[in-house]
């Protein structure tokens, strides 16, 4: 495994930097999170956190509207954001030589948003972000199924109860003054970290972060993290049956973790690449492969850092097949990996396969930066880049066995099933 | 626009070219690339054969496909599931699959695996088990995977675009992995016939790019690959033709809150003499972000998430498509715009800014295309695929720089007909199709789902 070196250093105003430096191409990756995401909204503004991310590439004072794309990719850049419950990133990669470019954009929009700020722009991407909404999940088969497993497995008014899409609603909802508000809130130096990786030299690009950063005021009245905590299960089996617009039936079961970062976490991580990573796991050799029950299958975890996380897996039907042979089936195979644990052989599979999927990831320096960014935001540890694998590698099969087997009972678990539209009312009558 | 004072000059761009790479032909006709990237961590392997869709009869429709994925199901030695556990305790996952032109298999692995993993992949297309369990269940599954694509309105526009702009007598009027009827028959005697009229070292090509010497490449190629056999069959040239005529046709999905829409016609051949224009004129229309499409749609309009358009050229003339996903309610509103901005192509060449910022992008993004071995044995397979110069590369920035207005204009004359093109909508026919016949696009022809 390789060693990744990288420096810190924070600027007077707040901002945390890290630098990762290697010339082995031209490029270089820019990369930014803001410690803000959904999990941050208030009642009644569901999805303000991700149309607020739109709103940072409608111009500034100094760059007109479209000209932020447009010049980064003119000179030859990659780029785009994302928004999740724990953070918002920023983020392109660059020919090596427009560096700065990349700096004083990001720069700027930190610092020169709201002189340009209309109800035009903010009208226009509102419409951009519900057709994101429509086609990403309510034009789309089990297009809900990220939605409804936040809603079970936190309770209403927790952080993560609702989606971070949001709802039509609160999108229509949200005003210039939001946007005004949310920005002078969060957008600050000292909400946020600035990673490099690539082609740079440490000394003149600090030199650049502090002449393009280094102005900005940071936000001396931040307020408080929104209390994510909440008791560690669910305390019951929750269950819920959808009628969609789908051809097979499909079964989710989602259980609540520990929150991503703590020790605890680990053993469902890799409880999850045991169940569904590559086709000697469980669910493939078995489900698909042996019994024939599914056409296809998938486990993973939401990585939630605070409160709690998510550890779900699903199935989808072959035709004709009950689903509740299925759902059977599924939670079969969990509750035989939490009786029994993994077998050294299995152990060692998913951790050749990991360590192999993280090294592979690491060839990009987009990559490499948003790692170090992710890590430093939420941990304050950018360290962890280099440790993780070994971490990972010191989960023993006991400990994934006593982990699931204490966490992965009916008492705790959220099962959602889909159905084709219409089935649902033949279930009744039967009832 | 207008440029901001403070906006800071960029330095002397570093000189980058694409990595030197070698090839040659072993005695029994597989060619190997061998492209060393000394300091990697990781090495790219694929195999690739022409054994794609257009060496299939129609009646066989798909074997290629399902051929290629049963070669992941085991070897002779090992079966499904002791192979899958060999390749993943390598950290690797083989793939293998199959589209137009040719079928392939590779993997990506950490340096010091490459010996082992080539060795799984040579046991893989020499001796596959072609078990017929196996090769059943993947049929099934390729039979359920079409039926669920019922129900998903990208991939059902996808495929209704295909069929009714190649139309039945065509193969490109069908996906490559096969429809209902053609899959329904298939067995694993097909599949095996398959596999060894196509699958073999007769104008196959291995690419291995990573931390690997030239030498030391051709040399385990020569151990793993220098006794095969077989393959080369070759592939059926197609005539593609489609009578220039307006349509429109809807697909009902009801109850739809977007309607995914399709318009376009038959585009260029990946050897297109005219290739270089026409991929930049795609470019100005809808290749980024800040291209015409999406800045009408999505910036000014607010009807999508996002708009493109491009080529999918293949070794006969493939689709040319503009795309987006738009809320029901602007439809028609949408295809009257996407039908303005290909006309507004016709009309006039590009200003210089809006072509040089074209040009500059897909000039200055070169190095970062290459930055994984992936990415560099990819962009092999089709230098080896469609014979393309070995220099493809060496010139592609000076060539792409060469595209002038007026090129793209001739281009955009040439490839672009509103007047004549498919037009075709998935979405829900109540709400949309009076919307259409008001907005005078001509006569609509309905297809409802059952």
């Amino acid at each position: 495994m390789g060693h990744l070196a990288f420096e810190r250093h924070r600027l007077d105003n707040g901002l945390r930097v890290v630098l990762a430096p290697d010339s082995a191409a031209p490029i270089v990756a820019v990369n930014l999170w803001y410690d803000v995401g959904s999990r941050n909204e208030r009642p009644g503004r569901t999805g303000f956190a991700h149309l607020f991310e739109h709103m940072m590439f409608q111009g500034t004072a100094s760059v007109a509207k479209g000209e932020h794309f447009a010049t980064v990719q003119a000179a030859g850049g990659t780029l785009n954001a994302s928004t999740w419950c724990d953070r918002t990133n920023y983020f392109e990669t660059l020919p090596s030589h427009e560096l700065e470019t990349g700096l004083w954009l990001e720069a700027d929009r930190m610092a020169n948003l709201l002189p340009a700020m209309t109800l035009e722009k903010l009208d226009n991407q509102r419409d951009v972000v519900k057709n994101e909404r429509r086609s990403s999940m309510d034009n789309q088969p089990y297009g809900s199924w990220d939605e409804r497993i936040q809603a079970a497995i936190f309770p209403v008014g927790h952080p993560y109860h609702h989606s971070t899409i949001g709802s039509m609603e609160d999108l229509s909802a949200a005003s210039l003054d939001d946007v005004k508000e949310f920005f002078a809130t969060y957008y600050a130096p000292n909400n946020a970290v600035l990673s490099l990786a690539g082609d740079f030299e440490p000394g003149s690009a600090l030199a650049a972060i502090e002449r393009h950063f280094g102005p900005l005021t940071p936000n001396g009245a931040l307020p408080p993290a929104p209390d994510g905590a909440l008791p560690d299960r669910l305390g019951g089996e929750v269950r819920d049956t959808v009628p969609d617009a789908v051809e097979l039936p499909r079964v989710y079961l989602a259980y609540r973790i520990p929150p991503y970062g703590t020790d605890e976490f680990l053993p469902f991580e890799l409880a999850s690449d045991l169940l569904a990573t590559g086709r000697a796991s469980r669910l493939y050799a078995r489900l698909v492969r042996e019994q024939r029950l599914a056409q296809d299958i998938g486990a993973s975890v939401f990585p939630f850092a605070h409160g709690a996380a998510v550890l779900m897996a699903h199935a989808t039907a072959r035709p004709d097949l009950d689903i509740e042979i299925l759902e059977a089936a599924l939670a079969a195979e969990i509750e035989d990996l939490a009786t029994n644990g993994p077998t050294d052989d299995e152990l060692e599979r998913v951790r050749t396969l990991h360590a192999s999927t993280i090294e592979r990831g690491l060839e990009e320096v987009a990559e490499r930066a948003d790692r170090l960014s992710q890590y430093t935001c939420l941990f304050d540890q950018p360290e962890r880049i280099n440790t993780e694998v070994g971490d990972y590698d010191r989960v023993s099969a006991e400990a994934i066995r006593e982990a699931l087997r204490d966490q992965l009972g009916p008492d705790n678990r959220y099962v959602l099933t889909f159905v084709p539209n219409g089935e649902d009312l033949a279930d009744e009558e039967e009832d | 626009m207008p440029l901001n004072p403070n906006r800071p000059t960029p330095g002397q761009p570093r000189e980058y070219h694409f990595p030197p790479f070698s090839h040659r032909t072993l005695d029994n006709g597989l060619t190997v690339w061998a492209v060393p990237l000394p300091g990697r961590a990781v090495v790219s392997v694929s195999l690739v054969v022409d054994g794609g869709a257009a060496t299939e009869t129609e009646a066989q429709g798909g074997v290629a496909a399902l051929a290629a994925q049963s070669l992941v199901t085991g070897t002779q030695r090992l079966d499904a599931n002791d192979f899958a556990i060999a390749s993943e305790r390598l950290g690797i996952e083989i793939g293998a699959d199959s589209a137009w032109d040719s079928a392939r298999a590779g993997f990506s692995a950490l340096g010091a695996r490459l010996e082992e993993g080539l060795g799984l992949l040579g046991e893989m297309v020499r001796q596959p088990r072609f078990d017929d369990e196996e090769f059943t269940r993947l049929r099934e599954e390729r039979l359920a995977d079409i039926m669920q694509a019922r129900s998903e309105p990208g991939r059902l526009a996808d495929e209704q675009y295909l069929a009714q702009l190649f139309g039945s007598d065509s193969p490109y009027g069908r996906l490559s992995a096969g429809t209902p009827e053609t899959v329904e028959p298939l067995t694993v005697s097909d599949a095996r016939a398959h596999h060894a009229r196509t699958w073999g070292p007769a104008g196959g090509h291995l690419v291995l790019a990573g931390p690997v010497e030239i030498e030391r490449a051709f040399r385990l190629a020569e151990k793993e690959f220098g006794s095969w056999t077989g393959g080369g069959a070759g592939h059926r040239s197609f005539a593609v033709e489609r009578e220039p005529r307006r349509r429109v046709v809807l697909y009902d999905r009801p109850g739809s809150v977007q309607s995914e829409i399709r318009v376009g016609e038959i585009g260029i051949a990946r050897t297109d003499p005219n290739y270089f224009p026409a991929v930049v004129m795609a470019g100005v229309l809808g290749g980024t972000f800040s291209s015409r499409l999406n800045q009408r749609l999505r910036e000014e309009l607010g009807y999508t998430y996002g708009a493109r358009a491009g080529f999918d050229p293949r070794r006969s003339r493939g689709p040319m498509v503009s795309r987006a996903a738009v809320q029901t309610e602007v439809s028609a509103a949408s295809v009257t715009e996407l039908l303005a901005v290909l006309e507004g192509m016709r009309a006039a060449p590009p200003a210089d800014g809006e072509l040089a910022d074209v040009r500059d992008y897909m000039v200055g993004v070169f190095p970062l295309r290459f930055e994984t071995t992936g990415g560099v044995a990819g962009a092999i397979e089709p230098i080896a695929v469609y014979e393309l110069a070995t220099d493809w590369w060496a010139t592609y920035r000076d060539r792409i720089e060469s595209v002038t207005p007026e090129h793209v204009h001739d281009s955009a004359r040439e490839l672009i007909h509103p007047d004549s093109a498919l037009i075709l909508l998935v979405g829900d026919a109540a709400t949309v199709e009076p919307a259409l016949v008001e907005a005078g696009l001509g006569p609509i022809e309905v297809i409802s789902a059952d």
